[in-house]
């Protein structure tokens, strides 16, 4: 199973490439680095797992001897891989840059937020085609902007003061029950996943 | 002998098609070649095979394994070629083996680069920009490369030109040499048959009309020419079917014996080639719908 999370970071080789370098670059510019790692760490993970959606690849990897179970475990695992380079390139960047230590409350909310969205996207994905993500995500979108606009008009500024407490908060046993909560829904997640491509044909 | 492939009463249904009760065996150490015209389920068969589908009911074993417990053990064992590209198109061919290597614990880098020698494959152009022709032998080249001793292939020559047709059948032919390789490949160009298949198995609308061996096809089943004043409903009842025209009528027998035994020298006997036997095979069973 591990060749198949090689197999994935050697086609996104080249995006991480570029991507890494653009990374750093943003980071002295912009101190906002949640959103940003946030966003590449999506756009990376997306990418490897557009790469192999086509049917002749599925055909192609279902014919190697790997099992579907291994296949869905690779994209799952292949994805901590992906957002941990993410994190470490910012804190190493921050350090360097900056000449800050980054707090590791941040890098966890960044990896929590990941898992958050992956765990929702993946199954999605495997269900309809990652073509449609973008559909669903301009729909939550519309969505976001009428209850901003019709229920609760400070949604934006209750986030910010959401992840500003969250970030101050005091007591590790919160912090704890946060990611045990997020590994939940990424393992039922990837269950579920396992269990949608099982039963997919090609 | 050896079954290497055994179907037995597989069903499989989709929307306007079903493969009914499918049993079929593939014997280790020969060539066994799949016949049947287009979408009469030889494509749903061979992934079934590779167990890229499931079925319905009934069982697939390989090599004597079930899918369910041995996946990887069977797959380790099999080399595939299918009628598409099934790379990543933005690769080239030596990046292309990097990935699929570690795949296999019996990888043979010595073969690898033999097969590349052999079929002068370019090793750092993008699989994109290959040939039809170029695309085949590469994969060819990957599903040759790890010692398998099943080699399965959906329609390898579909597309090839003549002279490529015939180089890939010699090179199949020389693989079959140490008696410990299998291959069993589906096509519809049913002259490649006669240069290489010791087996052939003909389906037809999802159904196994039959297994045979290549030189008994040629003793059981005849085509057979007569005047048409020789037909009547209980010598009709002989052939597969039959087509009629004004000067006579021309039919396909499965017993080429019981014909002879029957018209003696009042028709005219002839080998039929596998189009024969494809063609009224559907005819025959269009008939008796």
């Amino acid at each position: 199973m591990f060749n198949l999370i090689r197999k994935d970071i050697m086609l996104q080789k080249t995006t991480l490439m570029t991507m890494l370098p653009l990374l750093i670059l943003l980071l002295t510019l912009e101190r906002s680095f949640i959103y940003i790692g946030l966003l590449f760490s999506m756009a990376i993970i997306m990418n490897a797992f557009a790469s192999d959606e086509k049917s002749s690849i599925n055909t192609l990897l279902n014919s190697l001897p790997y099992t579907r179970k291994e296949i869905v475990s690779s994209k799952y695992i292949g994805a901590l891989f992906f957002v941990l380079t993410i994190v470490l390139t910012i804190f190493t960047g921050n350090l360097i840059i900056n000449r800050e230590i980054t707090m590791w409350k941040e890098l966890g909310l960044i990896i929590c937020l990941v898992m958050i969205f992956i765990s929702f996207m993946f199954p999605f994905s495997y269900k309809f085609k990652s073509q449609y993500l973008l559909t669903a995500v301009i729909v939550s979108f519309v969505i976001y902007l009428l209850i901003v606009n019709l229920f609760i008009n400070n949604l934006n500024d209750k986030i910010r003061e959401l992840v500003g407490i969250l970030l101050t908060l005091q007591s590790s046993q919160l912090y704890l029950l946060i990611a045990f909560s997020v590994i939940a829904l990424y393992v039922c997640s990837w269950l579920l996943s396992i269990r949608i491509y099982s039963k997919k044909v090609f | 002998m050896e079954n290497v492939i055994e179907l037995q009463h597989v069903q499989k249904s989709f929307d306007g098609f079903q493969l009914k009760d499918l049993s079929l065996s593939v014997k280790k150490g020969f060539v066994t070649g799949f016949i049947g015209g287009n979408g009469v389920g030889k494509s749903t068969t061979i992934k079934l095979i590779m167990n890229l589908l499931q079925p319905e009911s009934g069982t697939v074993s390989i090599f004597g394994l079930n899918y369910k417990e041995h996946e990887k053990e069977i797959k380790q064992r099999i080399g595939f070629v299918f009628d598409e590209n099934v790379f990543y198109e933005n690769l080239t061919l030596a990046e292309m083996k990097k990935i699929i290597k570690p795949s296999y614990k019996n990888w043979d880098d010595n073969l690898f680069a033999q097969f590349v020698k052999t079929f002068e494959l370019p090793l750092n152009k993008k699989i994109k920009s290959f040939s039809k022709g170029m695309m085949m032998k590469a994969s060819l080249t990957i599903a040759l490369s790890h010692h398998a001793e099943l080699i399965i292939m959906d329609e390898p020559t579909s597309g090839l030109d003549p002279i490529f047709r015939r180089e890939l059948l010699d090179i199949l032919h020389n693989l079959m040499q140490d008696g410990e390789k299998t291959i069993f490949f589906s096509t519809h160009i049913t002259t490649d048959l006669d240069r290489i298949a010791d087996y052939i198995t003909f389906i037809h609308k999802g159904e196994h009309m039959f297994t045979k061996e290549f030189y008994k096809i040629e003793e059981e089943f005849a085509i057979v020419k007569g005047g048409i004043e020789l037909l009547d409903r209980d010598t009709e009842q002989e052939f597969v079917s039959i087509r009629k025209s004004n000067h006579g009528f021309e039919a396909l027998t499965a017993n080429k014996g019981r014909i002879e035994n029957i018209f003696g020298e009042m028709v005219l006997v002839e080998k039929p080639t596998l189009e024969d036997i494809m063609f009224y095979t559907k005819k025959g069973a269009e008939q008796y719908v």
